[in-house]
């Protein structure tokens, strides 16, 4: 079998390119997306250990991941049509009112 | 016919700089992970169905009187119903965000497909 | 019986009560007292007056007292065994006799203000009863007090009430200004009397007058550290004797402060701005006493430093001729009495530099007396002629008011020093310590027996100037013509202290003692008792002085008399010549520019404010400069230090919701770095 390091190898990098994703982008709906792909790196992390110890906790709770991410993403974009209503803009780098 | 002048283009710029801070945190990571030593790796047992298992899990079915093998894991019913909760207020969270506000109160969340905007735009005509 | 001792704070604490009755009748507002707080103060002296005759009959049998009634901080300093900060009593006959002077004059000048206040209509009485009744009690705590600090914290009371006094009629423009001239100068001294109370707790650990045999009081340890049986802390690596001689210099510039003596003499005939009973009881018998009591008190301690003897009667001598000087040209009557206040106070001072003690605490009795006679009786005039205290206005008043033109006389006589009167036996007593202890060896003595008795001439001259233009003569102006009556509440205490100043003599006839031999020296007795290091015989062992004579101790007592008695009668003569006619002149005119010199009172006023200009308000600028730019600066630094760091590091936030994520990557990865290196799984 594929040593466990390889998989939390893999998570670790899909994670910091959603993280890079976050730190990089403008466009708030690309910053959603760098969310998701966080949240999936995270699941791949639980279903790997799942096999690591031979149980099926880490992969019935990354069915709950991926449904919290959905949940997550519906108000996201709700929060995002409210910025547009309010700045005419969906760059994030533009809302800068609560600021010093 | 592509426009060769119109496909993406990378952009490259100084706006990239806040990502090396994923970078460094990926090294770290990395550095931390390959320097991990693990066991052997439990596996699930022979012929054992994970999809059934999953079900078997999240609904805390008794799986002692049930006849395949069964892959153990803890009861999610509780989480379960929860996370039904949750969306079901995720949706209505939406809705309530995409609402638009009119004199005198809340207006639907019906839009016209464009066509204001593309009058606006066009002055008027068509 | 000791039982009559345990009464002794009351004699503080009742004037002190009529002050807190005057004072809450003055903050109500309202017309609560008949005669505006004189009935309390009234009964409160006359009840301090009988204990203080107690206390002095208690002490006529042998007893004394001295008790710490409060410790009100205590405290360990390092090398000794601990410092104890005390309110106490100390009775014995120098402190009753002063109690029983100024307790009398007191009651005196309250009765005397039922006619000069109140009768005269004066406004704001409550608030002039509650001053003379604060003053009352802090004289006496001030007479008392068995410590140094005290002493000092007594005198700083007094010295508030003068002050309050003097402004009694604040709305004038002269009064408040005279007022905070005499605080200011007496607080000048009083610095450097603070500078010395600490001083004698540094040195030697305690400030009692007197104590036990295992704890005595810094007096007698003075004379042991010297006498090599104690060690005592001296400062500025000089040895004990010098320090000594610096500790009392520093007391001694309080002393100079409150008994005006030259150069702090400046407040005094301005103080006059005050109501005149306040000038009789403050400025002329009790709180310019002050000073020469505190030198009588810790007597022990001045006695073993030559130098600060020698100072003191230096300037006792030279202030004693120096004022006399300026009071034979004044034209108001309480100007020349308050020089002539200042003059008798130099030849107190005199006396204690001389060894005299004796001689100068009989002469504070008697001029006490007499001085507040005098005052009275100028107060008398000063009713009478409506608050007009020119001389020259005045004339011919002792046929119109013949209680206060013989009191005045024999106040006046006592003051020339004219035999019998009071004054002449006081007086030359102390010519006569100077002459005796300068002619052995002191030329500074002899110096000082010169001046004092070059003042008798000049003291008698001013003196009766004063009486025969007041009272001979014909009348100046309609004033003077038909003088307002005065009362008996008026001419009582006149004559009261009239007969004081006539027969207080007999306290101490020390050259009848001399010339027949019969005990009649009653005061030399009376201050030879109590507290063995504090009487007379002890202070004449440790002082350094020992006594010569011209010929034998009776023809030296003889010829000091003659030669004083004659100098003040010519000086009477004088006076009478030019003054005492029908339509005097101002003789004192032909003096021509001295006159002026005189009169602007040798510019010491101007000098002072030259003083004041030129060095006193630079150092204070200095010292502003500082205050606002280090100590106030310093706290500026540290709260500007912490603004703008604020407004820099605010600058985190810059509202763009990336910034905020890649600081929290960021710290993400240093925590894990530094645990994952502290931790040791990483690397």
């Amino acid at each position: 079998m594929v040593p466990p390091q390889y998989y939390l190898l893999l998570a670790a990098a899909v994670f910091c390119i959603g993280v890079f994703g976050l730190l990089t982008r403008r466009n708030a709906l690309l910053f959603l997306m760098s969310v998701e792909l966080m949240l999936n790196a995270a699941n791949i992390n639980l279903v790997a250990f799942s096999y690591y110890w031979g149980n099926v906790t880490g992969q019935t709770f990354g069915l709950f991941t991926m449904a919290l991410a959905a949940a997550e993403v519906a108000i996201g974009i709700g929060i995002i049509l409210v910025l547009y209503r309010n700045f005419n803009e969906i760059d994030v780098t533009e809302a800068t009112t609560m600021r010093w | 016919m592509s426009d060769a002048g119109s496909r993406p283009r990378l952009k490259l710029g100084g706006h990239l700089l806040p990502g090396l801070a994923a970078v460094a945190l990926f090294a770290v990571l990395a550095i931390v992970f390959l320097q991990a030593s693990f066991g052997e790796p439990a596996g699930f047992p022979e012929g054992a169905s994970i999809t059934a298992s999953i079900g078997y899990a999240m609904f805390n079915v008794d799986t002692e009187v049930i006849s395949e093998t069964v892959v153990s894991g803890e009861g999610f019913v509780v989480a379960f119903v929860l996370i039904a909760i949750v969306l079901d207020v995720a949706i209505d969270g939406a809705v309530f965000l995409a609402k638009r506000e009119e004199d005198g109160g809340i207006g639907g969340v019906l839009t016209d497909g464009g066509r204001e905007l593309r009058d606006t735009l066009r002055g008027g005509d068509d | 019986m000791a039982g009559i001792f345990d009464f002794a704070p009351a004699i503080v604490l009742l004037p002190f009560l009529s002050f807190l009755i005057a004072l809450g009748t003055a903050l109500s507002g309202r017309d609560l007292l008949p005669k505006g707080g004189a009935i309390p103060g009234i009964a409160a002296t006359a009840g301090s007056l009988v204990l203080s005759i107690a206390m002095a009959a208690a002490v006529a049998g042998g007893e004394v007292y001295d008790e710490t009634i409060y410790a009100w901080a205590a405290g360990s300093v390092p090398g000794s065994e601990g410092l104890e900060l005390t309110f106490g009593v100390l009775i014995d006959p120098l402190s009753t006799m002063m109690l029983v002077i100024v307790t009398l004059v007191a009651l005196l000048v309250h009765v005397f203000s039922l006619g000069y206040m109140n009768d005269d209509g004066e406004t704001g009485l409550p608030r002039y009863y509650a001053g003379l009744g604060l003053f009352t009690a802090s004289m006496l705590g001030f007479v008392v007090a068995d410590n140094l600090l005290m002493a000092f914290m007594f005198f700083e009371l007094v010295g508030l009430c003068s002050y309050l006094l003097i402004g009694f009629h604040f709305r004038e423009p002269g009064p408040p200004s005279a007022a905070k001239k005499a605080f200011l100068v007496t607080r000048f001294g009083d610095y450097f009397f603070l500078v010395g109370v600490v001083a004698v707790f540094a040195t030697f650990g305690t400030a009692q007058f007197v104590g036990t045999e295992a704890a005595p009081g810094f007096p007698v340890l003075a004379e042991q550290a010297l006498a090599g049986e104690f060690t005592a802390n001296t400062f500025l690596g000089l040895g004990p004797q010098a320090w000594f001689t610096v500790v009392g210099l520093l007391v001694l510039g309080g002393v100079i402060g409150k008994s005006a003596q030259f150069p702090l003499h400046t407040w005094l005939p301005d103080a006059m701005e005050g109501p005149t009973p306040v000038s009789a009881l403050i400025h002329a018998a009790t709180m310019v006493a002050a000073g020469v009591y505190l030198v009588a008190r810790m007597y022990g301690f001045y006695a073993v430093s030559p130098t600060a003897l020698g100072v003191i009667a230096l300037v006792g001598g030279f202030t004693a001729l120096f004022a006399g000087t300026m009071g034979i040209v004044k034209r108001e009557l309480k100007q020349v009495l308050a020089y002539s206040t200042i003059s008798q106070y130099g030849y107190m001072m005199l006396a204690l530099g001389a060894g005299g003690y004796v001689a100068a605490t009989f002469h504070l009795l008697t001029h006490a007396f007499f001085k507040a006679l005098l005052f009275l009786g100028a107060g008398s005039v000063i009713l009478a002629m409506h608050h007009n205290e020119n001389m020259w206005d005045m004339g011919g008043l002792k046929d119109k008011m013949p209680v206060t033109y013989y009191s005045f006389l024999a106040g006046s006589l006592a003051l020339a020093g004219i035999f019998p009167f009071a004054g002449f036996w006081s007086k030359d007593e102390i010519l006569y310590y100077s002459l005796t202890h300068g002619l052995a060896g002191q030329p500074l003595l002899l110096l000082g027996y010169v001046f004092g008795l070059l003042a008798v001439p000049v003291t008698a001259f001013y003196t009766f100037r004063m009486v025969f233009l007041t009272f001979h003569g014909d009348a100046r102006t309609e004033e003077a013509e038909s003088p307002e009556s005065v009362r008996w509440n008026v001419k009582g205490p006149l004559a009261v202290l009239g007969v004081l100043a006539t027969v207080a003599g007999a306290v101490n006839l020390a050259p009848v003692r001399v010339l027949t031999g019969a005990h009649v020296d009653f005061l030399h007795a009376w201050l030879d008792g109590g507290f063995s290091d504090l009487t007379v015989h002890h202070y004449a062992e440790i002082d350094p002085y020992s006594s010569a004579y011209i010929g034998t101790e009776l023809t030296t007592v003889l010829l000091g008399a003659a030669v004083s008695l004659g100098l003040a009668l010519t000086g009477l003569a004088l006076a009478y010549k030019l003054y005492a006619v029908p339509t005097p002149v101002e003789h004192t005119d032909k003096l021509g520019s001295v006159k002026d010199l005189l009169y602007d009172n040798y510019y010491q006023d101007e000098y002072q404010v030259y003083l004041a200009n030129r060095v006193v308000l630079p150092v204070a600028r200095a010292a502003d400069t500082f205050d606002q730019g280090v100590v106030d600066g310093a706290v500026n630094a540290v709260s500007s230090v912490s603004l703008f760091s604020g407004s820099r590091i605010r600058r985190i936030q810059t509202g763009v919701v990336s910034n905020y994520a890649a600081l929290v990557t960021l710290g993400l990865t240093a925590l894990l770095v530094v645990f994952g290196v502290l931790g040791g799984w990483l690397l």
